[in-house]
């Protein structure tokens, strides 16, 4: 331990900060956890790098930093692949965006059109090469105040729109008072109108509701709404209807009829020349269809597969997988408002009679973590091992439960969209608790229609009876739905747990579980972080509202002569520095 | 044969509008807030508003009706919901185009293998010839195009690599060019259509080749290739070209799977799309199309089949 860097470390920094460099130098936080969480707090790699020098730099890791093993990171190195030349063009197979907006970056709901939109705007966070956040997007760098609830972005000099105004932070205030009008699910009481102070023009200083230690993961390409649209735009207008944006490719043409869009490149992007001169998202309507062309290359990329139906590309020699950073997870809401799971005895007897190593084998290969009930991926820095035990198939323990409950059995109706594995999870789900005493039967609907039918159809347009209602009132009794990638959970508990949430289709309501979200949003150090979220883990595990039996891999790739392509597991799929050889 | 034209035509017409009635009860009964559907979850209630008002989804019933009339008689359904901006008829008629070429090429490929096929089997009625071509029929035909058009992509174009395994046709590409694209869901039509084609084909061939008129003009001393040629065929295919014609309307609209393993921008997907996004003023132009290919087929079958047969002519002409 080199005691006086650090010290002049520690004398450089903000009580904020200062809490972190004491956590690492502890030995409380891991390397890898120091940097993911400097990094929200917008500590510069040289200074973390000063830091872990000082400590010695001797723990349990590698030396670069990264998330994953060789190979299975978001992104291929320089020359890991096909070491491609200037020039060129390359086709992605994307999904298909089944969002009737369009290609609105401020309503948008699907992975295809995310994909879209990321090709042309930008955030004020983006995205570091070990696909966690970093300051390589319109921010290059930002701090908290000591509280935690004012954050100041300096914005990159020499922005300009594509249209050639240039970027301002009036450009970022007006992008998040557009947000806080349609209450964006990340942003949501996190910040009001008005909150982005712009008075320079190349700063912008965010005063939020309450302190909160993640901020800049909300307004990164992790919250995909949040891409920062011109001063003058308008909720609804479309990227076709007006191409725009700050980013480094310019959308040629989209055909909304295919879902397909062409870009050309920026040549006034902050960033540099592109190597490639074009590229073409192609949208699939379905993810076989998008896989057998890229078995036969009719397409250089494919932005996400599944391992059921995607096992050609897995055992592909010519073919590089991604696998970027991934918490997306399977949620198997219960709507405790209905009387089928109003009992805490009947939602834990369904939980403990799942075989989630089953679940991992059957659909993933193994290609997938168990989860525990709760929305905490393991990987992060914050999580409690302890808190809770793991969940194991124990029918002798549901069917106790099931008596508790003075249930005999129990007919009800799982409800799904058809999308990927969840069909499969619920054939599962339906087979594994029919022992406990559970007779259900499986509904799998387009996943569109499943979405408007009875996740939360009040936010469809379904008039509620109740004039304060739960924005996920008439949810449907039992169901399961889909989660994309979040590096933070705030989203997770925040829209679809805590009271009130606008994705909250269980409809659960605990102040306990609220105060505790509370204080892990505004604790700004790790240790707080962690006895919030570890009471989180508990709280959860033992009332049950959603059984989260599994966190899935987020399968992307590319061919071999593509290289330096970036995806993230939610659907991003960066090609400022692909190249193709 | 004017008479017999005309009076089909008006009947068609009564069928489009009675047609174009259903479409928009269905579009009409639809449940659930359009407007809100089209601008999100997260849209402010004065957008939706507006957006109803705009769109005139709070029109009346008669006024919505005899607007969506006015649109089929001028060709002008408006923008499309779901792509603001773009009209409706600019994203039907390029997939109605794909669509087009996409049958034309099946019909190509399988009526005159299927005729042929037909015909053989109806002159070795009762032979291994034909009870090879009956049950190769029956065993192709039982298989849904995208089934085979899965088994084909797979074989011939991953595995063996001959041909694109997708029918995405990139841009620039030669009309002649197409063909290489749109070959393997191609076949996987002719797959499907060659067992019922050359069964009708091989069933009015031998009731043909058993008539009265056939052995007649044997005993004149015809040569075989002119009896079959002039007397045979001309009654025999008429029942192949009554189910062609029903059958283009379907290959129009109707090939969503097919459309969908080959990410074929044909109308069947457009159709597919227009139904789940919702988006009405497409799904309504789109099916309204469809139906007008059905109809146009059947009345160009009808008068063919009264232009090979005279007696049928006589007897449509005088209903």
């Amino acid at each position: 331990m080199d005691w006086k860097r650090l010290d002049s470390a520690r004398r450089n920094a903000g009580p904020l900060e200062v809490d972190l460099i004491e956590a690492y130098a502890q030995k409380k936080i891991r390397r890898r956890d120091f940097v993911k969480r400097g990094t929200i707090l917008g500590l510069s790699m040289p200074f973390m790098g000063a830091v872990i020098a000082a400590c010695g730099g001797d723990d349990d890791e590698g030396s670069t930093g990264t998330d994953a093993p060789e190979g299975t990171t978001g992104t291929t190195a320089a020359g890991g692949g096909g070491g491609g030349a200037a020039g060129g063009s390359i086709v992605v197979g994307i999904q298909q965006g089944d969002s009737s907006t369009g290609l609105d970056p401020v309503n948008m709901l699907d992975l295809g059109t995310y994909n879209v939109i990321a090709q042309s705007f930008e955030y004020l966070v983006g995205l570091g090469p070990d696909g966690n956040i970093a300051p390589t997007a319109l921010a290059q760098q930002w701090s908290p105040n000591e509280a935690g609830d004012v954050w100041t972005f300096d914005l990159r000099p020499g922005v300009t729109w594509q249209d050639g105004s240039e970027f301002t932070s009036a450009d970022v205030a007006a992008t998040m008072d557009r947000l806080v009008e349609v209450g964006n699910a990340g942003l949501d009481g996190v910040i009001g109108a008005g909150s982005v102070d712009a008075s320079d023009p190349a700063k912008a200083v965010f005063t939020l509701e309450e302190p909160n230690g993640n901020f800049p993961v909300l307004v990164s390409l992790f919250n995909t709404q949040s891409a920062i649209t011109p001063a003058d735009y308008s909720n609804g207008t479309t990227l076709d209807a007006r191409p725009e944006g700050t980013g480094a490719w310019i959308l040629d043409s989209f055909d909304a009829s295919t879902f397909s869009a062409r870009f050309r490149r920026n040549p006034d992007w902050w960033g540099g020349q592109t190597p490639l001169d074009t590229t073409e998202l192609r949208g699939f309507a379905d993810i076989g269809t998008a896989v057998t062309a890229m078995q036969s290359r009719d397409i250089d990329a494919i932005q996400q597969f599944s391992v059921i139906g995607g096992e050609g590309l897995l055992n592909d020699g010519g073919f590089t997988l991604l696998t970027p950073p991934s918490s997306a997870h399977r949620q198997v809401w219960f709507n405790i408002n209905n009387p089928e799971f109003e009992s805490k005895a009947v939602r834990q007897a369904l939980a403990w009679s799942l075989d989630r190593s089953q679940m991992v084998d059957t659909l993933f290969a193994g290609r997938a973590e168990i989860g525990n009930d709760h929305p905490i991926l393991s990987s992060l820095p914050f999580y409690d091992p302890d808190a809770v035990e793991q969940r194991t198939r124990d029918i002798d323990r549901a069917k106790a439960l099931m008596a508790e409950a003075g249930v005999d059995s129990l007919d009800v109706t799982l409800q799904t969209g058809d999308l990927q594995d969840i069909p499969d999870l619920a054939a599962i789900i339906q087979q594994n608790a029919a022992e406990a005493g559970f007779n259900i039967t499986v509904n799998t609907q387009s996943n569109s229609t499943f979405y408007e039918a009875g996740w939360c159809p009040e936010l469809y347009g379904v008039e509620s009876s109740d004039p304060v209602a739960l924005p996920c009132e008439s949810s449907f009794t039992f169901g399961i739905v889909d989660y994309g990638h979040r590096p933070t959970p705030d989203v997770f508990l925040g829209s679809a747990l805590a009271t009130g949430g606008v994705w909250n289709s269980s409809n659960y309501s605990n102040p306990e579980f609220d105060a505790r979200l509370s204080d892990y949003r505004q604790s700004v150090d790790v240790a707080g972080q962690t006895e919030a979220i570890g009471a989180i883990q508990q709280i959860l595990w033992e009332d049950v509202p959603a059984v989260y039996p599994y966190f899935f891999n987020y399968l992307s790739g590319h061919d071999e002569s593509v290289s330096d392509m970036q995806s993230t597991a939610l659907g991003h799929t960066i090609l400022s520095q692909a190249t193709k050889a | 044969m004017l008479r017999f034209t005309l009076r089909r035509l008006a009947l068609s017409l009564v069928t489009l509008l009675i047609l174009i009635f259903v479409v928009f009860m269905m579009t009409w009964l639809t449940p659930g807030d359009t407007a809100r559907r089209l601008a999100g979850p997260f849209a402010p209630q004065e957008r939706v508003d507006a957006l109803n008002e705009q769109l005139g989804l709070q029109d009346p019933f008669f006024v919505q009706f005899w607007n969506l009339l006015v649109s089929v008689v001028t060709l002008d359904f408006g923008e499309s919901f779901s792509s603001p901006g773009v009209l409706v008829v600019d994203l039907v008629q390029p997939a109605l185009w794909n669509s087009g070429k996409l049958v034309l090429l099946a019909l190509v490929l399988t009526l005159p293998i299927s005729i042929i096929a037909g015909v053989i089997a109806a002159r070795k009625k009762d032979t291994v010839v034909d009870r090879s071509i009956v049950t190769f029929g029956l065993a192709s035909a039982s298989i849904p195009e995208f089934v085979s058009g899965v088994i084909l992509q797979y074989v011939i174009g991953v595995r063996l690599g001959w041909l694109p395994a997708i029918s995405d046709v990139p841009e620039g590409t030669s009309l002649f060019g197409e063909i290489e694209y749109l070959l393997l869901p191609a076949l996987a039509i002719v797959a499907v259509y060659f067992g019922y084609i050359a069964r009708i084909t091989r069933a009015g061939t031998i009731s043909a080749l058993d008539s009265d008129y056939t052995r007649t003009a044997y005993m004149k001393g015809l040569s075989t290739t002119r009896v079959m040629r002039r007397h045979v065929l001309r009654n025999s295919l008429q029942p192949t070209v009554a189910v062609t014609g029903t059958q283009i309307g379907y290959l129009f609209g109707g090939l969503v799977g097919l459309e969908i393993v080959f990410n074929y921008p044909g109308l069947g997907r457009l159709i597919f799309r227009a139904a789940t996004t919702p988006d009405f003023p497409l799904l309504q132009a789109g099916v309204i199309t469809v139906a007008v290919i059905f109809m146009l087929c059947t009345l160009g079958a009808d008068l063919i089949i009264a232009w090979m047969n005279p007696r049928a002519r006589m007897n449509l002409g005088n209903e």
